[in-house]
């Protein structure tokens, strides 16, 4: 499909959606503020089914389906991690073991990084067809 | 006679009391203060208008007592008036510093279209131009409306820019006994209070660094990341997640003060934004490359790769020159002035963001040429920019040596790092950001709490916390772990961050362009012409060709 007058209509929406959004979060103590914010987020709802309708426009892409619960797994491993760096700190006031707990979590994260997501990335790899 | 001898009393203390009077004026006539005296005496030998109008061509007649604003012309000078002038030439030399280095760094997103589109084949410039032109107005609108807020709406104090109050509103968390800063709260549209001459220039200093940020993301998807997916993106990237981690390390967030909390070194430092700027930007790129895969005939059936080769290496080249310029403004502009709080340490800045290009281009240059036999030109380009990113968090705080030794391992590492991504992770990014942002960024992070020398003293404290910056090799490993915390939040949190909403992003709006407008290239489909229109195309090799066959079929 490439780029065409509906994709420029539904960016000009959303963008919108995000100016109102924003303008009502920062005057969200008074009630024009909170309704502003309150059409912002309809604008934005609105642009995203203007972007779900024109998707399936766009045609075959050439990316293999790269399965949900593996990206999920990937994700959690590297948000794991990272909660472990920042529990550790609190674990022990010594300097070597808040360094011990924080490449532990470190470690973990990188698992899920160079591990996890590109396995599930390049699963159904067009290239391995 | 008694009435005499009372009216002789009466008029002998009025005049007694006159004299004194009298004397005080007289003394206050004849010894004046010497500082006032001075002012006098300066107002006084002060060049005439009639003199100026002969001309200056020695500077010595211009620029003098009669350019100081006198507030109170009765009064005439007054060491108010000139204490209030010294303040406010303070302010407008940092002020001024702070405006041209950003200036600077606004020129180097022309560095990065250079780069990425010489990178990118001729089929595709238009589109790799348009990104990075568009993603400047992406970013700018997207921090002006939420994103500075976010990241500075709690960074008062900074007294450089004359303190920046405004600025004072950060949302925090108490865990663990202690209050940790999570956002910023002021500052939307820069309305308000914050509508301040301090503010503005925080505003521009900062929007350019986020930008660059930005910019980074389309090099690693060149070539197959739909414009609109792009845009949108962008827009949400310079609205919360950069500003979000640039809130943690520069806006008075939690990891700026594990050094006040935890007594972690002087908490996570980061001088110009190895971390907040590159790895946020390199990370981000590789969660957006992951989920918008490799380009058609990238890598083959075995899973080996092919090279792609860019159209102008002439442009990459030049544009790595554009980038080095402009990190001149990057690394010493984020001292955020010229004049006091150490700022004079500029001139160390500038010269280790040499140092650091310069030996980040041998290590990537010698290390090309020695293993794969010629000094290969766009890896080069890496070393120097490699370099650059990884002494962009340390500039501040370490010596020349230092800094050379930085560069060099950032230029030999973003060999490796390339070479890593693409044969082991599978893949593509076909610039090269993954590695020389995000590696090098987070080796920039690392090497701070390693070569840091201690000898910075930016207002005698960092971070809150008094004295300076000092890493593992000079003394205090606790700056090590406060600097792998930020790594482990890097790679934690942003990354996970980016993917997630990326992910998203592809599931509603989709992140890749078409199998084939791919193969025709972007640049018609998407953008509605060509980068070079008057071209003849040379033929693609075959391996894509037969490749590009296969993904259409």
């Amino acid at each position: 499909m490439a780029a065409t007058t509906s994709q420029g209509r539904t960016f000009t929406i959303f963008m919108a959606g995000l100016t109102v959004a924003a303008a009502g979060l920062a005057y969200v103590g008074s009630a024009g503020g909170k309704v502003a914010l309150v059409l912002g987020v309809v604008i934005i709802a609105y642009s995203c089914t203007g972007f779900i309708k024109i998707k399936p426009l766009e045609g075959v892409t050439a990316v293999g389906a790269q399965p949900a619960v593996m990206k999920l797994a990937g994700v959690g491993i590297v948000l794991l991690g990272w909660l472990i760096v920042l529990f550790g700190l609190n674990l022990t006031p010594s300097v070597t073991g808040r360094m011990i707990t924080t490449l532990l979590g470190l470690a973990v994260s990188l698992v899920g990084v160079l591990l996890v997501l590109p396995m599930a990335s390049n699963k159904n790899a067009i290239w391995k067809a | 006679m008694r009435i005499v001898r009372f009216a002789s009393w009466i008029c002998a203390v009025a005049i007694v009391l006159l004299m004194a009077g009298a004397g005080v004026v007289a003394r206050a006539d004849a010894a004046p203060s010497a500082s006032a005296a001075e002012l006098k005496d300066a107002a006084a030998k002060a060049p005439t208008t009639a003199t100026q109008a002969a001309g200056d061509p020695g500077a010595t007649i211009t620029g003098t007592v009669n350019d100081v604003p006198v507030s109170d012309a009765k009064a005439g000078l007054t060491l108010s008036d000139v204490a209030n002038q010294v303040g406010q030439n303070k302010i407008g030399i940092n002020f001024t510093w702070t405006l041209i280095t950003g200036f600077l760094v606004m020129f180097m997103q022309a560095g990065f279209a250079m780069v990425e589109a010489g990178l990118c084949r001729v089929k595709n410039a238009n589109h790799t131009y348009m990104m990075n032109f568009f993603v400047y107005g992406c970013g700018l609108f997207a921090y002006w409306i939420i994103g500075f807020a976010i990241q500075m709406g709690g960074a008062a104090g900074n007294g450089n820019l004359g303190g920046l109050q405004p600025l004072n509103s950060e949302h925090t968390l108490s865990m663990f006994g202690k209050t940790w800063g999570l956002f910023g709260q002021t500052g939307m549209f820069l309305s308000g209070h914050t509508y301040d001459v301090g503010v503005m220039v925080l505003f521009l200093f900062q929007m350019v660094f986020m930008d660059t940020a930005l910019t980074i993301v389309t090099g690693a998807c060149a070539e197959r990341w739909k414009f609109l997916t792009f845009a949108v993106s962008s827009v949400l990237m310079g609205a919360f997640t950069y500003p979000l981690f640039a809130n943690w390390a520069w806006g008075g967030g939690w990891l700026s003060q594990l050094g006040t909390n935890l007594g972690l070194g002087k908490g996570y430092c980061d001088f110009a934004g190895s971390g907040v700027v590159h790895a946020v930007g390199g990370l981000t790129a590789l969660a957006v490359a992951l989920i918008i895969g490799p380009r058609i005939g990238k890598f083959n059936r075995d899973g080996s790769s092919n090279a792609i080769i860019g159209h102008d290496i002439s442009a990459v080249l030049i544009g790595c020159f554009i980038l080095a310029f402009g990190w001149f403004g990057f690394n010493p502009g984020s001292t955020l002035g010229a004049s006091g709080a150490g700022c004079l340490r500029i001139s160390s800045v500038a010269v280790n963001t040499m140092l650091a290009g310069c030996t980040g281009t041998f290590g990537a240059l010698l290390y090309m040429w020695s293993l794969k036999g010629k000094p290969d030109a766009s890896m080069s380009g890496n070393g120097l920019l490699a370099g650059l990113v990884a002494i962009t968090a340390p500039s501040g705080f370490v010596n020349t040596t230092g800094a050379a030794i930085i560069g060099f391992i950032a230029g030999v590492l973003v060999c490796f790092s390339v070479s890593f991504v693409e044969n082991t992770l599978k893949v593509d990014d076909p610039v090269g950001a993954i590695s020389v942002h995000g590696t090098c960024g987070l080796w920039g992070v690392l090497s701070v709490g390693l070569f840091a020398d201690g000898t910075s003293n930016y207002g005698g404290a960092w971070n809150g916390v008094t004295g300076s910056v000092t890493g593992l090799f000079y003394g205090d490993a606790s700056q090590l772990v406060a600097q792998l915390v930020g790594i482990a939040t890097l790679v934690g949190f942003v990354f996970s961050f980016s993917f997630v909403l990326n992910w998203i992003l592809d599931i509603v709006v989709g992140q890749r362009v078409s199998t084939a407008t791919e193969v025709a290239g972007l640049d018609l489909p998407e953008m509605g012409q060509l980068g070079y229109p008057e071209f003849v195309f040379a033929p693609e090799p075959d391996y894509l060709r037969a490749a590009e066959k296969v993904a259409l079929a």
